[in-house]
């Protein structure tokens, strides 16, 4: 899988509440990916090992524990954390999170706030699949056999530029072997039948 | 293809009200060769009346309902065997099943209509199976004869030509051809019509899929760091 994933930590103590909220997420379509820890203290090991874009935190685990989490969220800065909130709390404890969840809000809601949380999961849903010419010249080549140094000499690109072309056109046209490409090249008259070998 | 609302099996819940919820544990009975007619039976007592280990059951069967496996250590190195039987006849619903199946449909759609395009993705299948065929092959050959004569505690055994990472290695092959397959037919192959033909190449299509996501998840996540095991053992004396 290379599909870039959004990781998301949950702190929440009700499992009834966790439950929902990961099955609205998991249901939602997009790549996340929900880890469920039991404190804060578990965050900091687990952002090392995987990378967490996002941290839904049930208020009521920072109550007491203002100082700790702002200097926690100050070293952490890079997470988008966001308060799950079902009761009330001050408003000054509420304001050291960078965004809110309502248990009462829509789920609609709630996954486009997600996303904006992560830019990838946006740039991917907008991204028009029509090829550039320069990809639909990087596909010809790669139908007829060449492999990525020789495109490179032959469209005078780097190799990196080719290795990067070649990434666009898998995800625009949701296709990655090789033998697919030829189908998609085919079929969209790109290449014909004579040109190739398939 | 992989839906998250069902219930956790466990060992003490009635096996036909699992099927009434998840029919695709039908699929999982044939491979294990255990009869559709389940009566009262509980899951532990079909499996003891069967002489399959419970353990293994309840782990595959929560694949088929959307659960990965929780510990490797819970099944016990006695179920090595029924999970290569398992994986035998899940290799059998391919290539007898499943493959006939997918390739007949392809054979009236393309007598329904003169496109080049359905010939193109009947090659592509046709390769992509060969393919599949080729890693199923290396799995009868190869893999299980090893893992066999592990069980019979050989140590020469440890010599083989298996490899984990080619083993792998095919698996996501094998799953970048079937999903690009998919992507073609929902994407950019213009068919006009026939939707009920099409609906049913991609039943057929999808079916094949969670029985192949759920063959490549037994094999990495439950089988492989079993064998794991065994070796360490055999290679400590």
């Amino acid at each position: 899988m290379d599909r870039k994933r959004t990781n998301i930590a949950v702190i929440e103590p009700s499992h009834i509440v966790y439950e929902g909220l990961m099955n609205i997420l998991l249901r939602s379509g997009n790549h996340f990916f929900i880890y469920r820890l039991n404190g804060l203290d578990e965050l900091q090991a687990l952002h090392e090992k995987e990378g967490i874009h996002v941290a839904i935190v049930n208020p009521g685990m920072i109550l007491n524990r203002v100082g700790a989490f702002r200097k926690m969220k100050s070293s952490l800065h890079e997470i988008i954390w966001v308060g799950l909130v079902y009761s009330i709390f001050e408003p000054e404890l509420l304001a050291v999170f960078d965004s809110m969840v309502s248990i009462s809000d829509e789920p609609e809601k709630m996954i486009r706030q997600f996303n904006r949380f992560s830019g990838t999961v946006k740039n991917r849903s907008d991204r028009k699949e029509q090829l550039t010419d320069r990809e639909t010249d990087v596909l010809i080549l790669l139908t007829k056999g060449f492999y990525n140094k020789e495109i490179a000499d032959k469209l005078s690109i780097s190799i990196h530029t080719v290795i990067s072309h070649r990434k666009n056109i898998n995800e625009k046209t949701g296709i990655k072997s090789l033998s697919g490409l030829t189908v998609y090249a085919l079929s969209k008259k790109i290449v014909s039948l004579d040109d190739i070998t398939f | 293809m992989y839906s998250t609302h069902k219930t956790y099996i466990r060992p003490q819940m009635k096996m036909a009200g699992l099927i009434n919820e998840n029919h695709a544990l039908l699929l999982l009975m044939e491979h294990l060769e255990i009869d559709f007619n389940v009566r009262d039976l509980t899951v532990e007592e079909l499996c003891r009346e069967n002489r399959i280990s419970t353990e293994v059951f309840v782990a595959i069967g929560n694949l088929y309902n959307g659960f990965l496996p929780e510990k490797i250590e819970q099944i016990p190195e006695s179920g090595i065997p029924v999970i290569i039987s398992y994986l035998k006849n899940s290799h059998s619903y391919y290539k007898k099943d499943k493959y006939p199946e997918l390739i007949e449909l392809l054979h009236l759609l393309k007598k329904n209509h003169h496109s080049e395009d359905i010939g193109l993705i009947e090659k592509f299948f046709n390769d992509y199976f060969e393919e599949v065929l080729e890693h199923l092959d290396y799995e009868e050959e190869i893999a299980f004869p090893y893992f066999c004569r592990l069980l019979n505690l050989n140590n020469d055994a440890l010599r083989s030509d298996f490899s984990v990472d080619n083993y792998k290695e095919h698996h996501t092959d094998i799953e970048t051809k079937l999903t690009d397959l998919k992507n073609l037919l929902l994407k950019h192959i213009q068919i006009s019509n026939d939707l009920t033909l099409r609906r049913k190449f991609f039943n057929s299509l999808f079916e094949l899929e969670f029985d192949l996501t759920i063959h490549s998840i037994v094999e990495e996540d439950i089988l492989l760091p079993l064998i794991k095991q065994v070796e360490t053992k055999l290679l400590n004396g």
